[in-house]
């Protein structure tokens, strides 16, 4: 079998999860054994227009850039969408939460009229093309990234979590936030980061997007036993859950 | 060896003695909670420990292991871990829960991964020193194991400061060697523990049952259209935090991953949940569970009646984990069980 050829491009991002592949280091060359890389930023200096794997970065915040991701799509066999930006618009549709006149006045100042800037209402990957495979987070993890790749190299369905954060952090023997008042996203966030922030102290920021079914009408009832609001959830979900609509 | 009379220095010792020749876990703090961890020295070993987040059965069903290695000619071989080791400090309640599971793993299929590693464990029970906030294991009958076989030694700490260390199995006896040289416990030092285990089956009961334990299968069958399912599931957020923290939960799914040769790989099982929205999805994506309210009864009934026709006797041994662990508030199995035979 010919081994597969992968291109990697990258739209609004901080391209930060592309550097996670690049980190996989030990990783890397049994990666180069089952994929032959065409294009990649931050990898390689060759371009091209033929791949099977399409594997996209980053969200769509400009019009104009819907009509290449499209392009990508009608090219590749496959198409993962890498990353918070890409999978659920990440924190790119904060911008989303504000006035879009005034965001483009306060970020670009006297130029925010140049048509090179004309920002849009964020959109993550797949409300433009249809993706195949998500990989979450922000960062992505490398680990997990290996593991989607081989399962679909392997024709295999990958098993991405779909039940909630609060699973690994018990996996882990963390005590929970929630035990000391702390508000935490956990209990409505997908998992698959190994409760990486809850694990370091942090409560859980949402990069990889919300279960499929969140308790949303438990919300109030439950803050309020905590002495919190819903507003003191909302204020917690808008990094990374504005705007957010369900995947995969 | 009859039990020993024993001195916090000398008990301090004999646990140092024993680090040194073998591998032993037990309870050490973790922040402001508690943890099972390896021992690498006495000082750390807190005998005084509430009750641990997780329970001390993932030394024998952990997190998630490796099942067995395969290639993708079909050869495979199976994981079978070995290695003596030490579980020292396990609470009466969780022996109990350990006990159930030995029953629920030999039966039907025996699981050769979890009863090599409980045969290669030399268990140790404490009597519980201090009752953790949510506990009722006294109300459910599982406050001390004076009566049960499958444990090796017994530690209780007296008013007095002194430690019973009463040897239960053969096992228990040869971990006692170091001890050799402690007075055996006299009439009085047998009263003394026996008002300790008076004073944990009356002060482990934060919570009360209103019936006897036996009565709970009964009463769960009778009410499985109880308005009290839908109302609390009205607030599960499904994270299966009850269900992770229960020392009697066994569930697990089964998962394979090949390596970069493409050729071989490993099947891993991890801990399951049965609050967990995809918990009873099958081939082809069918949730035979799919409602909240569904699920949330699930449990209840596991704990009190499925799992209690299979073994005779109730598969909640009171730890009250779940109480702590559920971030809804929702999950305990005392007020449950009390309201449906309050409002039967």
């Amino acid at each position: 079998m010919s081994k597969p050829k992968v291109a990697i491009f990258d739209f609004a991002c901080c391209e930060g999860c592309q550097l996670q592949i690049v980190n996989m280091e030990e990783e890397l060359l049994d990666l180069l054994t089952v994929i032959d890389p065409v294009q990649w930023r931050e990898g390689m200096s060759d371009q091209s227009d033929e791949y099977d794997i399409a594997i996209i970065e980053g969200s769509i915040t400009r019009e104009e850039d819907e009509e290449p991701l499209k392009l990508i799509r009608q090219r590749a066999k496959i198409l993962i969408a890498l990353g918070a930006c890409a999978t659920i618009g990440g924190i790119n549709k904060l911008k989303d939460a504000f006035d879009l006149d005034d965001v483009k006045k306060t970020v670009y100042g006297e130029a925010a009229g140049m048509p090179h800037l004309a920002t849009a209402p964020v959109k993550a990957v797949h409300e433009v093309v249809k993706v195949d495979y998500d990989v979450h987070g922000c960062p992505i993890d490398g680990k997990e990234f290996s593991y989607i790749l081989r399962c679909l190299l392997a024709g295999r369905k990958p098993a991405i979590p779909r039940y909630p954060v609060c699973v690994e952090c018990k996996l882990r023997e963390n005590a929970c936030c929630y035990e000391f008042g702390k508000l935490c996203l956990g209990p409505i966030i997908r998992a698959g980061c190994g409760a990486l922030c809850p694990s370091n102290g942090f409560h859980c920021f949402g990069c990889r997007g919300y279960v499929e079914d969140p308790n949303v009408n438990a919300a109030k009832e439950v803050m309020e036993q905590y002495g919190k609001t819903v507003e003191d959830l909302r204020e917690k979900m808008q990094l990374f859950g504005t705007r957010q609509e369900f995947t995969l | 060896m009859i039990a020993k009379l024993v001195s916090q220095t000398d008990l301090d010792a004999w646990v140092d003695a024993l680090i040194g020749e073998q591998t032993v876990y037990g309870p050490k703090a973790k922040g402001d909670r508690f943890s099972f961890d390896r021992l690498n020295a006495s000082k750390d070993l807190r005998l005084d420990y509430d009750v641990s987040i997780l329970p001390p059965k993932k030394y024998f069903h952990p997190q998630q292991e490796t099942l067995m290695t395969f290639n993708k000619k079909g050869e495979f071989e199976s994981v079978i871990e070995r290695d003596p080791f030490v579980l020292f400090g396990v609470h009466p309640y969780d022996f109990v829960a350990i006990a159930q599971l030995d029953k629920l793993f030999e039966m039907d299929y025996p699981d050769a991964h979890y009863l090599a590693r409980r045969e290669a464990a030399t268990v140790v029970v404490s009597d519980v020193q201090k009752a953790s906030a949510e506990v009722f294991a006294g109300a459910a009958g599982f406050a001390t194991v004076e009566h049960r076989k499958g444990y090796d030694l017994l530690i209780t700490r007296l008013d007095d400061g002194s430690y019973v260390v009463d040897p239960r199995s053969p096992k228990g006896e040869k971990l006692m060697t170091g001890l050799k040289k402690a007075p055996d416990v006299d009439a009085d030092g047998f009263r003394a523990r026996e008002a300790v285990w008076a004073r944990n089956r009356e002060q482990l009961q934060k919570h009360k049952l209103k019936m006897k334990p036996d009565e709970i299968p009964g009463l769960l069958a009778a009410n499985r259209d109880h308005p009290v399912w839908e109302e609390k599931a009205a607030l599960c957020y499904s994270c299966g935090s009850c269900n992770l923290v229960c020392p009697t939960c066994y569930c697990f799914n089964v998962e394979d991953e090949l390596n970069w040769d493409m050729e071989t790989g490993r099947r891993t099982r991890t801990w399951d949940g049965c609050m967990l929205t995809h918990f009873a999805t099958v081939a082809g994506d069918h949730n035979f569970r799919p409602k909240r309210a569904a699920r949330y009864r699930h449990r209840y009934f596991r704990k009190g009646q499925y799992v209690h026709d299979m073994i005779g006797e109730l598969s909640c041994v009171g730890c009250g984990r779940c109480i702590t662990a559920c971030t809804a508030n929702i999950a305990n199995p005392a007020e449950i069980f009390n309201r449906l035979l309050e409002e039967k």
